[in-house]
């Protein structure tokens, strides 16, 4: 009985005795696997912390709103990087590229992005429409159609990013600071077109316009301090296709007189050297003939030292001689010889003569 | 033991982390906060970017607003000018938040758009009547000087960032500027007529201007070849006359005989004249034909 009572007795401590065992067994298991959950935890915490950036984006890491790594360091390349959990840390992701570009808005005539992939343009109106047709007015108050391209890079990612917004609130992007560019550019088309006349920007100072506006745009950039720096400012400029035709005359009766110009220039050149040759070969026509005159001169003078001496012994003897070898040489090359001897009673004879001049030889390139 | 430490260390740090949820706030870099005690806004804004303490609501509440600069542009819209032109801007503002606890009260909630309606009403009288006080030629002109756009611009943001002062609206002006200029679209049409008659006078300029250079240049082109000849004429001129200069230092030869250099330079002359093609006519006087009358005797 005892026995059994002692049975009995000790029956329920052992069970109570199994069954907290049991709950204890439970709960430590539990807890192993509440501590591995813990530290699964943890670390899975840690591992969230992992992150990656794409090759088209930056990443900025801010630990108590604030941005990590100073100014110009703050921006986290492509890669995998890590942060600590939020809210102590926060990555906020930019879609960024190199380079960036933006167009102005303000001076081209209304097209849809079908027309310019298709190279076409829309009818052109007697007049523009302000709210859809966008033109500037020049200083001399015409209308023209502009357009300028900008390229920029951040310069300053942490006035680029944390002081513009981009239209909604806790996001962060380039778009506030692409609109300030984009309006900086509107800007300086304006401004410059206002002071630059409607020929100037068309035809005489394309470069000049441009650089004006490349240059405007650099000054308000770094005026409203946007952070950026320009690396390009591409203008381009049209005449209102009203007026494309009259326009187009214009350039042409512009290149027209440039062809006059440039034909009286060479006309000039031709002339010039020409008168150059002549005078040169008058000059030297000149050279030779006082050369051949004192040469002549000359030899004439030796000759007649020579001579002299023989003519003082016998003048006439001497003068006789001269002449018959004279006449000798004379007699040789005359064409006709009359020989007409004087009349016999002394009375002077009558001679006509009928002068028929040659008929001119007329020059050729074989009879010079 | 060794439980309950874990247990403690656990519920600690999630008490510290609850704590830190209603006794913390952070503020990003962008960001501006006011903190309110029962409804009442602090002396100073919040605006550096960090972790700050507060009690919890309903004792304290935090109000965070963008501080960063807002891109703003109002409607293009007409306004006259002194000279009566009737002209269309657009002004594009970039503003911000300036002082929070000021911004946030006269807005509903704070709100941008708000602002920006309020911003928008003060900007169209500001460019009413800035624009009224310049002549169109302020705005577009060829000569530096007297083109008053950036002095236009720069009015018309003092006037606007006057009327957000006295008012006291918590709103500054970063940067104004006029963003479009342009005329009323039947204007264009005058404008236009008026830019091809402009053409239309540079084209017969041009074909003037062409011909007029074209003749200058060829007249002044056979002016300077005849100064040349001349000059060249001139020079043969003198060259001759160096060679008779020249000559006349043979001349004391000829004077030993002035009989003889007579008689040599007549029998030159005969020679020279009397050469082909030429004609002659002599009678029996003419040596050596005088042989046909008397053949020369002997001398005794």
């Amino acid at each position: 009985m005892s026995d059994i009572e002692h049975h009995d007795h000790s029956q329920p401590p052992e069970t109570q005795d199994a069954g907290s065992q049991a709950l204890a067994e439970a709960l430590r298991s539990s807890f192993v696997i509440v501590k591995i959950a813990l530290v699964a935890l943890v670390v899975m915490i840690f591992a969230a912390g992992f992150f990656t950036v794409g090759p088209q984006e930056k990443a900025v890491i801010l630990r108590f709103g604030k941005p990590q790594g100073g100014d110009q360091n703050m921006l986290l390349g492509a890669g995998l990087h890590w942060s600590l959990p939020y809210p102590i840390d926060e990555v906020i992701r930019i879609p960024i590229t190199e380079i960036q570009k933006v167009s102005s808005t303000v001076g081209w005539y209304a097209t849809t992005p079908e027309m310019e992939l298709a190279g076409t343009e829309p009818p052109a109106g007697p007049s523009l429409n302000p709210q859809i047709d966008g033109y500037v007015v020049t200083a001399d108050r015409n209308i023209i159609h502009t357009s300028a391209t900008v390229s920029y890079h951040i310069d300053d990612p942490g006035t680029a990013i944390f002081h513009f917004a981009g239209g909604t609130n806790r996001i962060f992007n380039l778009a506030g600071v692409s609109n300030a560019v984009q309006n900086a550019a509107n800007e300086a088309l304006i401004l410059t077109a206002a002071r630059f006349n409607v020929d100037d920007i068309l035809t005489a100072n394309v470069h000049g316009f441009e650089e004006a506006v490349g240059q405007r745009v650099n000054e308000l950039v770094e005026r409203e301090n946007l952070g950026v720096a320009i690396e390009q400012c591409q203008v381009k400029s049209i005449a209102p296709r009203q007026l494309k035709d009259v326009f187009e005359m214009v350039t042409t009766a512009r290149q027209n007189r440039d062809k006059l110009i440039n034909d009286a220039l060479s006309k000039q050149n031709q002339i010039l050297s020409e008168a150059g040759a002549q005078a040169a070969s008058i000059v030297n026509l000149a050279e030779s003939a006082r050369t051949r005159y004192v040469t002549a001169i000359t030899s004439d003078a030796a000759a007649f030292t020579e001579l002299l001496p023989k003519y003082e012994s016998n003048p006439n003897l001497f003068a006789q001689l001269e002449l018959a070898k004279a006449m000798t040489q004379i007699l040789t090359n005359v064409q006709d010889k009359i020989f007409l001897p004087q009349r016999a009673d002394g009375q002077p004879r009558e001679l006509r003569l009928q002068l028929n001049r040659e008929p001119p030889q007329p020059k050729s390139a074989a009879n010079p | 033991m060794k439980k309950n430490l874990i247990t403690i260390i656990i519920a600690a740090g999630l008490v510290v982390i609850f704590a830190l949820l209603l006794f913390t706030f952070q503020v990003r870099q962008s960001e501006v906060a006011v903190l309110t005690t029962f409804g009442k806004p602090a002396v100073n804004n919040i605006e550096d970017p960090n972790l700050y303490f507060k009690w919890p609501w309903p004792i304290q509440q935090v109000y965070r607003f963008d501080k960063r600069v807002q891109n703003f542009e109002d409607k293009y819209s007409e306004n006259l000018t002194a000279d009566n032109t009737m002209l269309l801007t657009s002004v594009y503002v970039g503003w911000r938040i300036s002082d929070a606890k000021e911004f946030f009260p006269k807005f509903a909630g704070g709100s941008v758009e708000a602002a920006q309606r309020q911003l928008e009403t003060i900007l169209r009288s500001a460019k009413a009547a800035v624009i009224g006080k310049h002549n169109l030629a302020d705005f577009v002109n060829a000569d530096p000087h007297q083109l008053k756009f950036e002095a236009i611009e720069s009015e018309i943001e003092n006037a606007v960032q006057n009327q957000l002062a006295t008012q006291n609206y918590g709103i500054s002006i970063e940067f104004l500027g006029i963003k479009k200029l342009g005329l009323p679209e039947s204007v264009t049409q005058t404008v236009f007529d008026r830019m091809k008659s402009e053409r239309q006078v540079l084209i017969s300029k041009w074909q003037y201007e062409g011909e007029a250079k074209a003749t200058e240049i060829k007249s002044t082109a056979e002016r300077q070849a005849a100064d040349v000849i001349a000059n060249a004429q001139a020079d043969a001129t003198r060259i001759e006359g160096q060679g008779v200069a020249e000559a006349a230092k043979t001349l004391s030869v000829f004077q030993q005989n002035p009989e003889l250099a007579i008689f040599q330079l007549q029998l030159g002359a005969l020679k020279n004249s009397l050469n082909q093609k030429s004609t002659l006519i002599l009678d029996e006087r003419t040596p050596p034909f005088s042989l046909f009358q008397n053949l020369p005797a002997n001398s005794k």
